[in-house]
């Protein structure tokens, strides 16, 4: 694809979405709606240059950012190794798969609860929602990439003589990868709303906090706002980040089912 | 040793004659685990419940009827949720998976609605509507609503071209590619679709009831947390994952299947 072709694509893109800002731009004064109703175009901008100026909107997504990175990076850390000892039994990984999908329901918000009672309001019970929404599903997903891997596979390399390190580098680690950044993508997804949930809930900073408090004071332009950043964020980490890292995962990893 | 092997051994043979213990044998030892945690006492126990408490928890809560009502309406609001959700989905991704136009206008915009995400709706619904079952609705349809028309888009667009001129050469109408190509062609991304969407809307749920609840079992567990009652919280959790789990295992994943066997186009 060349740079014209990805220029073409990125206007069709972004075009609809300005039509769409077009279309509130064009309504919101022609039917004079009240601004605690919905804002206008203006004062959205409005209020995003003030945040930017005074630095709030910044330590607001930053804040949310970090945490979203610190229980991710965690729980991935703790999930992968577990997944993968649990996947190379397959005995073993029947029994705890009802298990893992019990404790994947309850991923993220549900934790909320008792992730305040524990950890009080504040950093550490929004890092622990977060780790739980991750954890589980990363695990629940490699358990399932390692038991895919098929067995003559593992049973070649055995008999070419790989021994247990290699095993774990050069067979199970890769069989497995595509299914371990489908977990993190599906588990990212989970995490992310759960965090502007606790935020809503458990603390005094971040996007999802900004959004709670501006309604206290029918800030509606406020709240466009923090929409705003929260689906642009999502959307770039998401489509710019996570989903072409799990296309090449895939694409260099992956197994060719027949 | 030997004794653990062929107590093993039965395990195995016993969840093979009965599925449900399959699924039901995982928990005893973390039952068990619990129990002993909670019995030895390094926590206190208003922060760690032992099994116990929460069962005796879950009796007086149903013999005062608070759990069966908060329950049958956490679920009655996802059923309505649901339905709606699929009502507008489904018809609305047939449209956007078919017309070539439509989806380059709206494709972008569905993306990033759903980029949003149902909760940070919650603050200008609670303007608009108020706390209360209005606002509970419209932000279950809304999460349910976009994994189910983005999956019905890939569904439609996934029915091979071929199938398409197969189809109209021998004489179809439009109505009837619509019903007997496109549909049962994209039936099995639909129900996917319905799948995460249901997953995500049930979440949604919880957190909204959690912030705007009058009833319902986030509401349940946030109330008790409130009260400082970690039994309660527990009890709430283990209510909502085992619910879940009948649903999406019992449920939606066998007609997942089902659906994937008679109407999924074999890939290569």
């Amino acid at each position: 694809m060349g740079a014209g072709n990805r220029l073409a694509g990125a206007l069709t893109f972004v075009m609809p979405l300005a039509a769409l800002v077009l279309i509130w731009a064009v309504v919101v004064p022609a039917f004079q709606v009240r601004p605690q109703i919905f804002p206008s175009v203006a004062a959205v901008i409005g209020a995003g240059l003030a945040g930017l100026r005074d630095g709030s909107l910044l330590t607001h997504a930053a804040t949310s950012l970090a945490r979203v990175a610190i229980g991710t990076v965690l729980a991935v850390l703790v999930a992968v190794p577990l997944g993968i000892l649990m996947g190379i039994s397959r005995g073993l990984s029947a029994f705890l798969t009802p298990l893992l999908r019990f404790f994947s329901v309850l991923a993220g918000i549900a934790w909320i609860p008792i992730a305040t009672l524990w950890f009080g309001y504040g950093f550490g019970a929004i890092v622990f929602v977060i780790f739980n929404a991750v954890f589980f599903v990363v695990v629940y997903n490699t358990l399932l990439g390692v038991s895919t891997i098929p067995m003559p596979l593992r049973h070649a390399a055995a008999s070419l003589g790989a021994g247990r390190r290699a095993m774990l580098s050069d067979v199970l680690l890769p069989g497995a990868l595509p299914n371990i950044v489908t977990g993190i993508r599906t588990g990212l997804g989970f995490a992310w709303r759960g965090l502007i949930a606790a935020e809503m809930i458990a603390t005094n900073v971040g996007l999802g906090y900004m959004l709670f408090v501006a309604r206290d004071f029918y800030q509606t332009e406020v709240i466009v706002l923090g929409m705003i950043v929260i689906g642009a964020l999502w959307l770039s980490i998401d489509r710019l980040l996570l989903a072409p890292l799990e296309r090449a995962t895939i694409e260099r990893w992956g197994l060719v089912r027949a | 040793m030997n004794a653990a092997l062929v107590l093993w051994s039965w395990c195995l043979r016993t969840s093979a004659k009965w599925p449900v213990l399959q699924t039901l044998a995982p928990f005893v030892p973390v039952v068990a685990l619990w129990w002993a945690v909670a019995a030895w006492g390094p926590f206190p126990p208003a922060f760690f419940p032992s099994p116990m408490d929460v069962v005796r928890a879950f009796g007086s809560l149903v013999y005062r009827g608070i759990l069966p009502e908060y329950l049958g309406d956490s679920i009655a609001r996802l059923a309505a949720g649901a339905a709606v959700g699929m009502a507008l989905g489904i018809p609305l991704g047939l449209l956007i998976g078919l017309s070539r136009r439509a989806y380059t206008a709206l494709w972008p915009i569905l993306l990033f609605f759903q980029a949003i995400g149902d909760i940070a709706w919650l603050p200008i619904l609670i303007i608009w509507f108020g706390f209360g079952m209005t606002t509970m609705t419209v932000i279950i349809v809304y999460t349910v609503l976009f994994p189910v028309v983005l999956n019905t888009v890939l569904g439609v667009r996934s029915v091979r071209v071929e199938l398409y001129r197969a189809a109209q050469s021998l004489g179809a109408t439009p109505a009837r590619v619509l019903t007997e190509v496109v549909i049962p062609g994209a039936l099995p991304n639909v129900i996917t679709g319905l799948r995460n969407g249901l997953g995500y809307g049930w979440r949604a749920l919880i957190a909204a009831e959690m912030i705007v609840g009058t009833s319902g079992i986030g509401f349940l567990m946030f109330d008790a947390r409130r009260a400082g009652s970690v039994v309660e919280i527990v009890l709430g959790m283990i209510v909502l994952g085992i619910l879940w789990y009948i649903v999406d295992a019992w449920v939606l994943a066998p007609i997942e299947r089902a659906t994937g066997r008679r109407w999924g186009l074999v890939t290569q």
